[in-house]
């Protein structure tokens, strides 16, 4: 009889927990070495169930539990990945099909992509004269070029059988774009969707800090200015673990959408 | 003569001249086509004049680039010729429709839909004005003509290639052309499928009345004499021409292995 459960069976728990003593070993050595200056797994897990126990608790503008901080970062990051998403899927499918918009709108691309987000950030204050703009602003610009750029490449990459189809049974604009433009191009255009999601992330945290508020990275500035290493690091383990959720995420709907 | 007098099977030895007496299907008048490359123009063919008849089999046979999918090209509209026209169904050929299906080589079905909406995507695209419910039954009925219904939901890549040439060779029939054009439809399938595909095309055929002209592109001699009415033979390219044309003159039914044994 075939054993159920082997060695194998138990792996990946096993090498879970692997990992989880070596970052906590690494982090409790840092710890002894600063004299608790960085603040132990343990210490640090005393402030974080705390914080878990009302995540959701209001006392005023400057004093908000953490899910409250964490909703407020979220709605940010998916207005302005979503406003995002709204440009870059279709100006990827038009410079992905045209070598005429190729060749005009790449250079642009090439050289606002490497600008850094929090230089977009003056010019988010002068347009939407609040800084809760110019957050989404911000998303918003550094989450489009990932989307774009994978959309466009998705597109140009059509196999040259796609399009025959399409050119001998005569298939009518809009249904080449929606047959087989949009079907080819899917897969990658949530490989960029999935980017860009990681990048927004990423360019909250920071956006937060510039613009006060609400928001998770306006609370890792704030426990600093509260000299509260504990709060800091549980919300990196926070930030960290949101990341990792929303890229499952998108790494879901990508196998989802995944064909043969 | 009309096209009534056709509708009973024509299995006589004369059939072959009862063709030849037919419309024009297609006429391929000096036809030239070169592309430009790295190293300069590579001219492909070279001058090809070829009128094909209505309801006639056509085989173009030859070595591997000698331009016979160039040709083939022409005729469906893929390529432009860089000299000559191509008339098909009495008028010049400007580019792929619908009156002419194409088998590709390679199948070319779209992987992210089944079979049915393969076929139906096809049928809805030549068929504008048709209803839904018409478009329905015109899928179903091509579907069960090459005995896929029951695998109707399924994606190309579940399928074999036999299967796929099947799903190819229904979606080709199901936007009703008048002429046919393939592409070494049988090149890569083995030698038992073959046999059976050959039989299944000819029986599509027969079951409309042998009124649809097929030119198909082909290396497999054997295929061509079973299949064809009539064979060109390409020289070798570059600037490939017309070496000759063989008739074939063994009346259908034909039997396989009476051509391998005797062959012409």
């Amino acid at each position: 009889m075939k054993k159920l459960f082997t060695i194998q069976t138990y792996l990946p728990i096993l090498f879970g927990i692997g990992s989880a003593v070596l970052l906590l070993g690494a982090w409790w050595g840092v710890s002894i070495l600063t004299n608790n200056e960085i603040p132990t797994p343990l210490m640090t897990w005393a402030v974080f169930s705390e914080m878990l126990a009302t995540p959701f608790y209001d006392n005023g503008p400057n004093d908000k539990g953490i899910g409250n901080q964490l909703v407020s970062s979220l709605i940010r990051v998916f207005s302005g990945f979503g406003a995002g998403s709204l440009v870059a899927i279709p100006v990827g499918l038009l410079i992905g099909s045209s070598k005429t918009a190729f060749r005009l709108i790449n250079p642009i691309v090439q050289i606002l992509r490497p600008v850094s987000p929090l230089a977009w950030f003056p010019l988010g204050l002068l347009a939407f004269k609040a800084a809760e703009g110019a957050t989404i602003f911000i998303i918003f610009i550094t989450s489009v070029w990932p989307t774009l750029i994978n959309t466009a490449f998705g597109v140009a990459s059509i196999p040259q059988d796609h399009k025959n189809v399409a050119k001998a049974y005569g298939f009518s604009k809009w249904k080449y774009i929606t047959k087989v433009i949009i079907p080819f191009a899917l897969p990658h255009i949530i490989t960029g969707l999935r980017l860009s999601i990681g990048v927004a992330w990423m360019v909250i945290v920071a956006g937060e800090m510039l613009s006060g508020g609400v928001g998770i990275g306006f609370f890792v500035w704030d426990s600093w200015n509260a000299l509260s290493l504990e709060k800091i690091l549980s919300a990196i383990l926070i930030i960290g673990t949101v990341g990792l959720l929303l890229d499952k995420g998108f790494d879901w709907l990508q196998k989802r959408f995944a064909f043969a | 003569m009309t096209l009534n007098t056709l509708t009973a099977p024509i299995d006589s030895a004369s059939e072959f001249h009862k063709i030849q007496s037919r419309p024009a299907s297609i006429e391929v008048k000096d036809v030239s086509v070169s592309f430009k490359t790295p190293k300069g123009v590579f001219t492909a063919i070279k001058n090809i004049d070829l009128t094909i008849k209505k309801g006639e089999i056509v085989a173009l046979i030859g070595h591997s680039g000698c331009g016979k999918s160039t040709l083939m090209g022409t005729i469906s509209g893929m390529t432009a010729p860089t000299s000559g026209t191509v008339i098909a169904n009495g008028s010049v050929v400007k580019g792929p429709r619908p009156d002419r299906g194409i088998v590709f080589q390679n199948y070319s079905l779209l992987p992210w839909f089944s079979v049915y909406k393969n076929i139906y995507e096809a049928v809805d695209s030549v068929f504008k004005n048709k209803t839904a419910a018409e478009k329905r039954e015109i899928v179903e009925e091509n579907l069960k003509m090459v005995n896929l219904w029951t695998h109707k939901d399924k994606l190309p890549g579940q399928l074999s290639g036999g299967m796929k040439q099947r799903v190819a060779i229904a979606r080709a029939f199901s936007i009703n052309p008048t002429i046919l054009l393939l592409d070494e439809p049988f090149g890569a399938l083995d030698a038992l499928i073959k046999g059976s595909m050959h039989i299944e095309l000819l029986k599509l055929w027969n079951m409309d009345n042998r009124n649809k002209t097929i030119v198909m592109v082909t290396h497999d001699i054997e295929e061509a004499i079973f299949l064809s009415d009539r064979v060109v033979v390409m020289n070798n390219g570059p600037e490939a021409t017309i070496k000759e044309i063989v008739e074939v003159p063994l009346s259908r039914p034909r039997n396989k292995k009476a051509i391998v044994h005797d062959p012409v």
